[in-house]
Parts: structure tokens; sequence; C-alpha cells
């Protein structure tokens, strides 16, 4: 038995000229939820059509427990899945939703009547059998949906944007539901999704993904601790994102030119002078203090240019030097006006270097 | 205080019933205005001497119909009528379904001509059109054929179809197909258990429609028809020129009972509701 549930290798999808999945290479382990994140038009949707097979990739081969499924049509592929729009069967009841796919299976009335029973229940909806579709609000109606791609236990959930067409609050609801539910059947899950927030709180591992490749596998912590490239450092989270020329390496320090300011960041391997790095520090990990109060390398001064209160927190968006913007959260209080003179600090664990720099 | 509010109240509520009381008199009146001719026939259909200002028919007779069965032998041109308006629809559905499709399923460029052009035959003035269909015709010797008669209805009834069709079929949700074939429905089982249920209001209502529209066509009919291919319409229009008028309406009233049916049918089992909404999952 193959340690994978599900494969890509290799898998290249092209549409006319456009390259909409290049060289997709992903394991996904037994009983893990993965997620593909990444925005709009970066081929997570095409990626996961070619595991449902209403896509046929170009080139590469795709496996489901060990099994080869590249040629194999939809219908013999035995997954499950959840929709953006629902798309439930809107001549049929909850019900016969749920039923639907263990008719097509051929299972007795009663056998039937009993899974449908039982997976009502798991969805919490067992009171609406007998609704149609159109008479249930949009999270009851994804309820049904899950009920339906879980009731003849699918090798593989696939849940492409399910929670998009649901408001904030039930959103998050449904966001646990979801996680606790696979968790609870041990299913291997497949996640689509631009929604970060949504990424991070479900995945056991994320697949990031842009203009058709995967950028980055890992889990939530490893993704946003250490984006391995500026697009996952943007993509996920807030960013700062400071480039410059290594001008000393003194120790434990190593001098960064950024603009016409000295910056203090901890000397990574390989770090030499001359080389060309590019740094990231997220926006609430800086801190800021009266001018002169903080001293070191990673200590530099500025303005700040506009300051918005957001209740939990305050933007502040800083200019230090006579170019180079920065970007703060700091929680609490309003400490600084537009106009003032701040002193900023980047702490050196947190000003991290991308990807080893750039050559 | 309080008093004005009452006064408002009151003087809301009475301009309210005022409303009412217009709406429901506005509704009666039309209603006359739409039933008052089929009575007058009703009326003629069943009496005799009802001549000048009488309210009633001064007897109660059904000769009338017994002409119009015996003499003018209705139930021949019931059948004719009924055969043509079945060519008709088995035509136009034949061609509404592939032209549907096309339409409502598939990017094509030039839609909006397309279907302006496919609504040209209803746009142009029936006589208009049934003038050039005639003259074609006489060439084809289609004139006087079942065939050549229903194809003259197609050209009204089959863009009633292909407008119906395309909109049932536009709205067909991919998701919900694909949605069949992930739950493990192979391609047929996706059409008889999915597609088929989805289409078949759809397709049922455009059958009415080109039913409809054939059965009680006239213009288009009057052009081509022929001795062995006279129908109710043509035959009760030609009863009015023969003098017949009680005759006439006799026919009049029995044209009408198919019609009455199918609306009894639309009602009953179709439930327009069904026929428009409830596609959409969300």
């Amino acid at each position: 038995m193959s340690d994978y549930m599900i494969e890509f290798v290799n898998v290249t999808k092209r549409y006319g000229d456009i390259v909409a999945n290049e060289h997709i290479t992903l394991q996904i382990k037994r009983g893990e939820l993965m997620t593909l994140l990444g925005p709009s038009g970066c081929g997570k949707t095409t990626a996961l059509r070619c595991l449902t097979g209403h896509n046929h990739p170009d080139e590469g081969r795709i496996f489901i427990d060990g099994q080869d499924v590249t040629d194999l049509p939809t219908y013999k592929r035995n997954l499950g899945m959840v929709f953006q729009n629902f798309a439930l069967f809107p001549h049929m009841t909850a019900f016969e939703n749920v039923e639907f796919p263990l008719r097509i299976r051929g299972l007795s009335q009663s056998e039937r009547r009993e899974k449908v029973v039982e997976a009502l229940k798991l969805v919490r909806l067992e009171g609406y059998g007998s609704h149609f579709p159109r008479q249930l609000s949009g999270g009851q109606q994804q309820r049904i949906g899950l009920a339906r791609a879980l009731v003849y236990r699918p090798s593989v959930l696939l849940l492409d944007e399910p929670l998009s067409n649901l408001d904030a609050k039930l959103r998050e609801e449904m966001r646990f539901e979801i996680k606790d539910l696979q968790v609870r059947l041990g299913i291997t899950a497949v996640y689509v999704t631009h929604d970060q927030e949504e990424a991070l709180a479900l995945s056991d591992r994320v697949a990031i993904m842009n203009k058709g490749r995967i950028e980055q596998v890992g889990t939530p912590e490893e993704i946003y601790e250490r984006p391995g490239s500026q697009f996952v450092a943007d993509f996920i989270g807030l960013s700062n994102f400071l480039e410059g020329t290594v001008t000393a390496v003194e120790g434990e320090t190593t001098y960064l030119a950024v603009d016409n300011l000295s910056l203090g960041l901890a000397t990574t391997a390989g770090a030499r002078v001359g080389q060309r790095v590019l740094a990231f520090v997220r926006p609430n990990e800086v801190e800021l203090a009266a001018p002169g109060t903080m001293s070191g390398p990673e200590v530099l001064e500025g303005v700040v240019e506009k300051m918005t209160y957001l209740g939990d927190k305050v933007d502040y968006r800083l200019r230090l030097g006579d170019r180079l913007m920065l970007r703060v959260q700091s929680g609490g209080t309003v400490r600084f006006k537009a106009g003032e003179r701040v002193a900023v600090r980047l702490p050196m664990e947190r000003c991290r270097v991308i990807g080893g720099g750039k050559a | 205080m309080m008093c004005a509010m009452t006064l408002v109240r009151q003087y809301a509520r009475s301009v309210l019933s005022a409303k009412t009381l217009l709406v429901y008199s506005f509704l009666l009146g039309f209603l006359l205005y739409m039933v008052t001719p089929f009575l007058i026939i009703f009326f003629n259909s069943f009496g005799k001497g009802w001549y000048g200002m009488r309210w009633l028919p001064q007897e109660w007779t059904l000769n009338w119909y017994q002409w119009a069965i015996e003499v003018a032998d209705i139930p021949e041109i019931m059948k004719n009528t009924l055969v043509i308006a079945g060519i008709a629809v088995v035509i136009s559905t034949l061609i509404a379904l592939p032209t549907g499709w096309a339409l409502g399923r598939r990017h094509i460029p030039g839609k909006e001509l397309l279907t302006a052009l496919i609504l040209l035959p209803r746009m142009i003035p029936a006589i208009t059109f049934a003038l050039g269909v005639a003259k074609i015709f006489y060439g084809l010797h289609l004139v006087d054929t079942f065939l050549g008669v229903a194809l003259a209805h197609v050209a009204l009834a089959a863009p009633y179809a292909i407008l119906v069709l395309s909109a049932t079929f536009e709205s067909l949700d991919e998701r919900v197909l694909e949605a069949s074939a992930v739950c493990g429905a192979s391609p047929a089982q996706g059409f008889f258990y999915v597609i088929l249920p989805l289409i078949l209001p759809g397709i049922l209502s455009s059958i009415i429609f080109t039913f409809t529209t054939s059965y009680n066509e006239f213009t288009m009919t009057l052009m081509t028809y022929g001795p062995h291919t006279v129908t109710l319409p043509v035959r009760t229009y030609l009863a009015v020129g023969e003098g017949y008028w009680e005759v006439s309406s006799a026919m009049a009233v029995i044209l009408i009972i198919p019609s009455l049916f199918i609306l009894f049918l639309i009602q009953r089992q179709l439930q327009p509701e069904k026929l428009v909404g409830g596609f959409k999952g969300v």
C-alpha cells in the first residue's frame, strides 16, 4: 500500500497557449487535509479538475490510492466533492440528494435509508430530509452537499471553495465543522481556496500555487514563518520587503544597505559582501518607540506618514530615509501621530532573508 | 398627539380601501371585457332567434352542433387540425432541440443576431409571410398536404420552441452535471437521473407552445390549405362567410375545448412556477 493517497506526478495542463498547470508534483498523505492555496488564475482549480477527471492532463500521471487514474472517467474514481455553489440537484429533496450516490451504486432501499439518515445526522440536518434545496439556507445547502459527498465513504474528499458563498460568520463556523468531520472520519481531503486564513486554520499542509506552479508546500506554520519566495511571503499575511546589498558580515550581524540606510540582520549561512538580498518582516513584528530610546544595528529612524486606527490595532505607514516605506501594526492605543518621528526596530530574529537571497 | 396619529391611520386605511376597490373594479371590468365575446359565442351556439337587443336567445337548441358535426364534417376537420398540429410539434421540437442547445450552451459569435433572425417569421406581418410561403409551396406541390400546412406552421412555432428550449438548456448548471459524475453516475445515468428531469418541464412547455400555435393558426393555413387539409379555425371562418353564424359559433366553441384542456393540464401537471424557477441552486 502506497504511503500517499493522492499523487500528482509532473502534471501539465495547457489551454491553448496558457499553461494552467506546469509540472505539478505533489504527494498527499493518507488522512491528511491538503489545501491548494493561491490567487484566482493560479491553477488550483485546474489541478483539482485534473484530480476529478473533468480535465485530462496533457502530461504527467495522477494516482489515487496507488492506482493510476489519469485515464479513468470521473464516475469511476470514487471521489466525494463539495462545490462552491453547492451544486445540489434542484429537483431532488435533501434526502434524495444524499441518497443519489447510493442509488447509483445499487444499494437496497433499507441500506440507503439507514446511510442517508446517518449522513444527515453527521451534518446536523436530521429534520430537513424532505426540504428542497431552494427551501434551505446557504449553510444548510452546503451541509447537504457535505453529506452527499461523504455518504458513500469515498476514498478522497474534495472541497472546491466550499465556504466562499457563505457569509463571514457562518464561514468561520463551517470551517471548524468541516475540519472536525474530516478528522473524525479520517478521510484524505483536498481543499481549494484563495482565502489564506481559511487555509491556515484548516490544513495539515498547504500547497501555495502561483502562475500554474507550486511555489511551496508546507505546514501552515512553515509557510508563514519560513516563506520560500517573495510571492509566498506576500500572499500569506502582510509583509514588508527590504531589498539591498550586503556591505559587511561581522560575526552574528550582517549589514545590508537598503537605499541609503544601513540595517543589521542576523547572519545566514553563505552570506557574503556584495550579495543582493531580499529580506522581509511582518508589520506586527516591528517595534516602535520615541526617537533616541532604542539603539543598535537593527534600529532605524523614520517619520509617520499615515496612521489608521483599526480598533484592536493601529496601522502606521512609515517613511524611512528618502524612499523606503514600512508598514507597522501595533496593538493597543495610538502612540504616534502623522508627521511624528519614531525609532523603528526590525528585530533581527524576525527580519528574515527569503530563499537565501537573490543572485 | 395621539389623536393626530389615529387620524392619520384612519385616513391611510380609507385611502387603502378606496384603492382596493378601484383595483377590484378594474379587474372586474377587464374580466368582462375578456369573457363577454366568449359568452356571446357560447349563447349563440346554443340559441335560436337571438336578434336585436334581446338579453338571451328565444329558444335553446343543439341543432347548430348537429349541423357542424354532420354537415360540415367537424370530426374529420378536427382530425386534420390535430394531425397537422402533431406534425408541426414533432418538426419544431426536432429543430429546436439542437438549435436551443447550441444557443443556450455554446458560445456562438453573433448569438443576438441569430436569435433575432430566428424570431423574424414572428415579426413580419403573418399575411406577408404566408403569401411568400404559399408561392414557394405551390411550386413544391406542398399546398393541400398535411406536411405542407404543418411546415408553414413550423415557421411560426419553431421560434417559440427554440426560445423556450435555449432558456431551459441555459439554466442547466454545469456544476450540477459535474456533481452527478463525481457521485458516480455514468453519462447515461447522469442524463436520465439529472439532465432529463431538469429539462423535461422546458420540453413540455415547448411542446404545448408549438401545439397551440399550430392548432390556433389561421393566416398561414388560409394560404396553404386545400380541400383535404381544412383546419378548424379556417372552417369556422368559412362558415361565417357562408352566412351560418350560429354554426360557426358552435365550431368556435368546439375549437376552444382542446385549448381549455391544455390550460387545465398546465395548471395541474406542470405548475407554471416550476417551468421558470428552481433551476439555479443558489
